[in-house]
């Protein structure tokens, strides 16, 4: 019993000095005495977001581009108002593209557009890659803006479309859509309409459309001719 | 959707492009679009200072002024610019809101001037940005309270109105009892005999000097049991006048009774009732005894007397949140310690923590650094764990102390705010009454304009007095009493003219007068104070300084304030006013007239 006692007396009076050294380095590392981690908190506070980009000259765009002088400084302004830094990365692109479509998620299919227009890979769009790309989209003739497209579609850049490329895009796209559709959108609705795609598309049959397939089944459809000059007039 | 955003849609929409290959039907035609000229600057200029800007920049926003039609409304052709005659300091931010889609308010501006830009300029204050918001609300709230409290002031200042019931002015003397002298003595007497009743309680249970036969000393109650009965009964009596009668002149009896004072009320006179209500059974005699201590409550009526006292129940109330954490801290820090203090106690020779709540008392009189000593450790264990407890005591009692204190010192400034104010009133209206002299060719325009009206309508004005004594012989008509209501409401009110014409477009409503009536009415009755002021004998200092100042310049008998008489409506009309339409309205009118 006394033994026991004192075992127990012996405890407490460890853990009451124990607690006691502890409190005790915590007021001097509180008060700046002792520093317990390493000396590299400073440093994080100087992490300056150094990153910015100036575009090219005004003349070179307009060498590259088929915008005129008036417009390519319209266009920037807007640019420069959005992204100060002058450059877009995913994250921001995602979110500004989700604004125009508040009721579906838009987050995947602007992934795919912004590897569309990130042509170097770079992981950010920059004023030069933004501006090229519309001068296509809206100043190109019928056969870029096929190529475009077609390149929108073939996620991996090897010039072919599989199936499972046009699944994810036409999913992507039906999720823009958003829940509240009228008919709604059925578990197989994106499935059935890559069918129909492929159908129409692969001419041989092979399970993979190539760019030629592409531009011949396009500029035989009326639809898509007359569809393509649709925003003609959106600068 | 913000400004920089809808720049990017023409992006989006030419990245369009990538859905037509796969689309299954034809798509829809692209809307129409104008012939887009090339976007212009656009040049504003406010007051002499020019902004220069793109249109599309304004167009961004179209219902507002400058991004609708509206602005062609300032458009100068001689200077070709857009003229406003405004602020530019305050225009600065706004132009800011349609670069960058977002409004700031700046903190050195006057709120109401700030919000009469805003509404000048068709923009909604609730978009100003998080940055900013805080401060425009905190700003705001206290303009509100202001304004209310200036209300309030006006509503308790102004004379009887005599077609209150009875039972109106009943509660207007039991609330502010500094109206009539009545209420005062009410006032004092029932303070009287509150501390009465409370001094009686207490020296109740002195020991007496015991009567003569007695050994014992008896507590003077027991003594004089007549006597204080006597008087406990008197109390009784005044305080159930006092609270039957504030139940009938209550307007809204369900939400008196619901009310705090009221209930205290109730509590302080209950025991008397029960005690009287039961007989002398021993069973109940103790729970009888306990109810005498509810008679103290008594003393809680004395809130009703100080405002001090009031303001500290308020205070308390509006921490609740920081009292309930510090309730919460120190009980944890109760439990922990006495937990600890008795298993470092338990083996100590007659310790006398016997279990951990009986350690409780002993860690509470610690960390309130009370100490009695009536429990103390002697282990080493106990002795530091003690010392712990009550060092750490001081800090957890130390902490929410000054929220409190902050809170209590808002709330005691803004009353004392109040309290200056009413004393600046009296200077400052005595300011505008010297402001008033120097627009006299404005005064000269406005009363021959008013002498057209007496022309036309072949009827003169005359002064207040001689309309009220008419008024009274007409009183059976309805519409002529409520006119008198709402003129003589303007007694004791600010001397100038156009000044009162504000204040009365409060009023008017309660009088129940449809609008063009009102209109009319409202010239005739604030003319009628402008008229021939020497006579008219006025209650308030005010009138007399005004009078004074007339006399002076006798070949302008008229004071008004040009100032104010100009001045907008108030754009937000505070606390969901609903009687801010009409008021709004005839004071556009009176505006009219006074603008030339």
């Amino acid at each position: 019993m006394v033994g026991g006692g004192s075992f127990e007396f012996e405890g407490l009076q460890t853990i009451g000095i124990v607690c006691l050294v502890c409190m005790f380095l915590k007021l001097m590392h509180l008060l700046g005495l002792i520093n317990f981690t390493d000396e590299d908190s400073s440093e994080s506070d100087l992490e300056l977001s150094a990153v910015r980009h100036q575009p090219e000259g005004l003349d070179q765009l307009q060498a590259q581009t088929k915008f005129t002088k008036k417009e390519l400084q319209s266009l920037y302004r807007g640019f420069k108002n959005e992204c100060p830094s002058g450059l877009v990365d995913e994250e921001t692109f995602k979110m500004i593209y989700s604004q125009f479509f508040p009721q579906g998620d838009a987050t995947t299919y602007a992934h795919f557009l912004f590897n569309a227009f990130d042509i170097d890979r770079t992981g950010s769009i920059r004023f030069e890659d933004f501006v090229i790309g519309l001068s296509v989209l809206l100043r190109g003739s019928v056969h870029e803006k096929l190529k475009w497209a077609f390149n929108l579609y073939d996620i991996n850049k090897d010039g072919y479309i599989t199936k499972e490329e046009m699944l994810a895009i036409m999913k992507s796209i039906y999720d823009m859509m958003g829940n509240y559709t009228y008919p709604s959108v059925r578990e197989d609705t994106p499935f059935e309409h890559v069918e129909k795609f492929f159908q129409k598309m692969d001419r041989n049959q092979d399970g993979v459309v190539t760019i030629d397939e592409f531009m011949e089944t396009c500029q035989k459809d009326e639809n898509i001719m007359s569809s393509m000059q649709l925003f003609e007039n959106v600068i | 959707m913000a400004a920089g955003v809808a720049a990017w849609l023409p992006f989006a929409r030419a990245a369009a492009i990538g859905w037509m290959p796969v689309a299954s039907a034809p798509m829809p035609l692209a809307p129409r679009e104008k012939r887009r000229t090339q976007d212009g600057f656009i040049i504003i200029n406010v007051s002499g200072t020019k902004f220069q800007t793109w249109r599309s920049t304004l167009e961004r926003y179209p219902d507002t002024l400058l991004g609708s039609t509206e602005k062609d409304f300032f458009f100068n052709e001689e200077i070709n610019e857009y003229f406003f005659d405004r602020d530019p300091d305050i225009f600065r931010h706004i132009l800011n809101f349609y670069r960058t889609g977002k409004l700031h308010y700046p903190r050195h501006e006057c709120i109401s001037a700030y919000d009469e830009e805003l509404s000048f300029f068709g923009i909604i204050p609730e978009i100003i940005g998080d940055c900013c918001y805080e401060e425009y609300k905190d700003r705001r709230r206290e303009n509100a309270e202001r304004i209310q409290d200036d209300a309030d002031d006006e509503n308790n200042k102004e004379g009887v109105m005599p077609d209150m019931t009875l039972r109106q002015s009943m509660w207007r003397a039991f609330e502010n009892p500094h109206t009539s002298t009545l209420a005062l003595v009410f006032y004092y007497v029932t303070g009287f005999f509150i501390a009465v009743s409370v001094i009686a309680n207490v020296v109740e249970t002195v020991p007496c000097r015991a009567s003569p036969g007695m050994i014992k000393d008896l507590p003077c109650g027991d003594r004089y049991a007549l006597a204080f009965f006597c008087l406990d009964t008197a109390c009784v009596m005044i305080f159930t006048v006092e609270y039957l009668l504030r139940l009938i002149a209550a307007p809204s009896r369900y939400r008196f009774v619901r009310s705090v004072m009221s209930i205290i009320d109730v509590v302080a006179i209950m025991p008397y009732y029960i005690g009287l209500v039961m007989t002398d059974n021993e069973d109940v005699s103790g729970a009888f005894v306990t109810l005498r201590v509810f008679r103290v409550f008594r003393i809680f009526k004395f809130s009703r007397h100080s405002q001090g006292l009031r303001i500290l129940g308020y205070t308390l109330k509006s921490c609740a949140s920081e009292l309930g954490f510090l309730l919460f801290s120190l009980t944890m820090a109760i439990i922990i310690f006495a937990t600890v203090m008795f298993y470092a106690e338990k083996n100590s020779t007659a310790s006398k923590f016997t279990s951990i709540p009986a350690a409780f008392w002993y860690t509470i009189v610690t960390m309130t650094t009370l100490g009695y000593g009536d429990m103390v450790p002697k282990t080493i264990v106990g002795k530091i764990v003690g010392s712990v407890c009550s060092l750490s005591g001081v800090l957890v009692i130390a902490l929410p102390v000054p929220v409190i204190v902050s809170n209590f010192s808002r709330i005691y400034h803004q009353n004392q705010r109040a309290d200056k104010r009413r004393a600046q009133k009296a200077s400052k209206e005595a300011g505008q009454a010297f402001l008033s002299k120097t627009n006299l060719s404005f005064e000269k325009e406005h009363h021959h304009l008013l002498h057209c009206l007496e022309k036309t309508t072949n009827h003169e004005f005359v002064d207040e007095e001689t309309y009220e004594k008419n008024c009274m012989e007409v009183s059976s008509v309805n519409p002529p009493g409520s006119r008198c209501s709402s003129i003589s409401s303007q007694h004791g009110l600010t001397s100038t003219c156009c000044s009162r014409r504000n204040k009365k477009t409060f009023r008017l409503p309660n009088s129940n007068m449809s609008g063009s009536h009102a209109g009319s009415l409202q010239e005739l009755s604030t003319i009628q104070i402008r008229e021939r002021p020497l006579i008219s004998n006025s209650r308030s200092s005010l009138n007399a300084k005004m009078e004074d100042t007339v006399q002076r310049n006798s070949e302008h008998p008229y004071v008004t304030s040009a100032i104010i008489s100009i001045q907008t409506p108030p754009v937000t009309s505070p606390e969901g006013n609903n009687t801010s339409d009409s008021p709004d309205y005839s004071q556009r009118n009176i505006v009219k007239v006074s603008a030339l």
